[in-house]
């Protein structure tokens, strides 16, 4: 397999600034705040140049708790807990404050369980702050959602520790 | 590997019947591991020279298989009375009593001749105690040279066909995920040839749940190579790749009907996922789940008719069966409170699944839900997908700190590492036979 060779990472870098900064492209993106609708439940728009899976191709581990703190799920759950909701509520404080950001949900689940049942369950995660969001008030063209089940864990010890870190929703921050 | 090359088939039939052996084994038979037939084969004879790379690739590959099946225990041929050069064709001319010796009670001997790429491979087997050749197990192959595993596949597949009755599954191969090229998983593709597994993709994106489009040319996977998780065709001759289902959907998994007219798939809207009929062009024809629950894995019947799925309509994950229709939704897992990944065996009698227990473990239950029994008993086993015979299957397991592929029967009488290595090796699916 080919290595990308420090040219390459340099390039990927910044492509990924380039996208950050919300440069204009020629096709609609979310970035533009146009979501025309027929993006669905997992990953609508498609983006997420910081977000996991960007890191992994990049060879980096997933982020845990960037600029907004992720919000934990207990085991097979898909509804926000009081301390999921004190996160989600600080998050939305911070997306109130910074109307250009918008921001990618991204569903994970802990490493039990099979792989395509967690890809569902990461999704209602997802979609589950996603409403809680817009039960608060920020609009719909400010969300996407994606799941990446148990494909990007934070860790992979078999501890409940590591799988209580892993059952959560991330939050990757765009076009600020 | 370009194209089909022909492989020419013929079974030896002796008319004479002096001689020839009506059992193949004396022991008594439960089933794979339980009673294990000691078992000889030698390399193949070459020519006047004795053996060749050829006749001893044709030997290694059949004896791993037969080993593989848990009815044999291949022995050591360095313990052979007969080398290649001085191979006893015949039952009149071997000497019985010194294979019994070594305490084999089956033999696998032949020849082959190669010229230009081609060979003409004969392989017998011999009964020892009758010290009787079994002529109904004998084949004849043509072909190429590159096909000489291929035949040692189906000769490991006679074998079993003979004694069991069942023939055997070793003339197909297994797609399955793995990290063992780099940190993000590809679709690989395992043969019993001995061989690494060949890597088909390089997505550098997520992939999950490969599956076999019937003909056994095309695998169906899911990527996230545009950033959401969307289905694709690989023909996996010319390694070309395009998408399967039209529009930009979010799919989580598909499945081929057996005929390869149509297909299932788990398709997520807005969180939601549930189950869509889909033409092989890709364009929706029904939708077959209408629910708040995660609907997701589907998995067909044999006849195409009715389809198993993992759903948590009820609560908690478990396995259902619906008719192609959408009606008839019954619920068939009964073990505990988390069952996912189901997989309907080629005969239609059976339906494997994974069930949180002690770990993760593959139960096999009959189709209707009864029956139900273990296969493994303990550590985290995942994802089972049946053999073309019914009777194996390949599951994910970990071993110690990584995943491996794990082979084991449908009682859970053997567990057999199939691979090994570098990375995780996830989401098997075992393909059809290969004719």
């Amino acid at each position: 397999m080919r290595r990308l060779g420090v040219v390459g990472v340099t390039v990927v870098l910044c492509l990924v600034a380039v996208l950050g900064a919300g440069c204009k492209k020629k096709s609609p993106s979310p970035l533009d705040g146009s979501l025309d609708g027929s993006g669905e439940g997992l990953g609508e728009g498609g983006l997420g140049g910081r977000g996991s899976m960007a890191r992994a191709q990049q060879g980096l581990p997933p982020e845990e708790d960037g600029i907004l703190k992720d919000v934990h799920f207990g085991y097979d759950a898909t509804d926000l807990d009081g301390e999921g909701q004190r996160i989600a509520d600080a998050n939305i404080d911070w997306l109130r404050a910074n109307q250009k950001a918008k921001v990618e949900l991204e569903g994970h689940c802990d490493e039990r369980g099979t792989i395509e049942y967690n890809l569902g369950l990461g999704s209602r995660r997802a979609s589950a702050l996603k409403e809680y969001l817009m039960t608060n008030g920020i609009t719909a063209d400010r969300i996407v959602t994606i799941s990446y089940g148990k494909e990007l864990p934070l860790c992979h010890e078999p501890s409940e520790q590591c799988f209580e870190r892993n059952r959560r929703v991330h939050f990757v921050v765009l076009g600020q | 590997m370009t194209g089909r090359r022909r492989l020419v088939v013929v079974a030896l039939v002796v008319l004479a019947w002096v001689g020839s052996a009506s059992a193949v084994v004396t022991a008594d038979i439960y089933g794979p591991g339980s009673t294990s037939v000691p078992i000889a084969v030698m390399p193949l004879k070459s020519g006047d020279a004795g053996s060749s790379p050829a006749g001893t690739r044709f030997a290694t590959v059949l004896g791993r298989d037969l080993e593989l099946s848990g009815y044999f225990d291949a022995l050591d041929p360095r313990t052979f009375p007969e080398r290649p050069e001085t191979m006893a064709l015949t039952a009149e001319t071997t000497d019985f009593a010194a294979w019994s010796a070594t305490g084999a009670q089956n033999i696998v001997k032949g020849t082959i001749s190669e010229s230009g790429g081609r060979v003409v491979l004969e392989a017998r087997m011999f009964d020892v105690p009758s010290r009787a050749e079994i002529t109904a197990a004998g084949r004849r192959y043509e072909g190429s040279a590159k096909d000489v595993p291929r035949m040692a596949h189906r000769m490991a597949d006679a074998i079993l066909e003979y004694l069991t009755g069942e023939r055997g599954p070793f003339d197909s191969s297994i797609l399955f995920t793995s990290t063992r090229g780099g940190p993000l998983k590809d679709v690989y593709q395992f043969t019993f040839d001995g061989d690494a597994p060949i890597r088909l993709t390089t997505e550098r994106a997520i992939v999950v749940a490969p599956r076999w489009h019937p003909s056994g040319d095309e695998a169906l996977f899911v990527s996230y190579r545009e950033h959401v998780p969307r289905l694709f065709r690989l023909a996996i001759g010319p390694r070309a790749v395009r998408s399967a289902v039209e529009g930009k959907v979010s799919i989580l998994n598909g499945a081929w009907s057996p005929d390869g007219s149509k297909l299932l798939v788990a398709r997520d809207v807005g969180g939601n996922t549930d189950i869509y009929l889909v033409d092989s062009a890709g364009k929706p024809l029904r939708q077959l789940t209408n629910h708040w629950g995660i609907d997701v894995s589907p998995t067909w019947a044999p006849d195409g008719r009715r389809f198993a799925f993992c759903s948590s309509r009820g609560g908690s994950p478990q396995i259902y069966v619906m008719n192609i229709d959408g009606s008839g939704v019954r619920r068939v897992s009964y073990h505990g409170s988390y069952n996912t990944s189901p997989s309907w065996a080629p005969r239609g009698d059976r339906i494997a699944y994974t069930t949180r227990e002690n770990g993760f473990q593959i139960v096999v239950t009959g189709a209707d839900g009864t029956g139900g029994r273990y296969v493994t008993r303990q550590g985290t086993n995942e994802d089972p997908s049946w053999a073309p015979d019914g009777r194996y299957l390949v599951y994910s397991g970990r071993r110690g700190a990584k995943r491996a592929l794990v082979m084991t029967d449908r009682e859970g009488r053997m567990q057999h590492e199939l691979t090994a290595g570098r990375g995780d090796d996830t989401s098997p699916a075992w393909s059809p036979w290969r004719d």
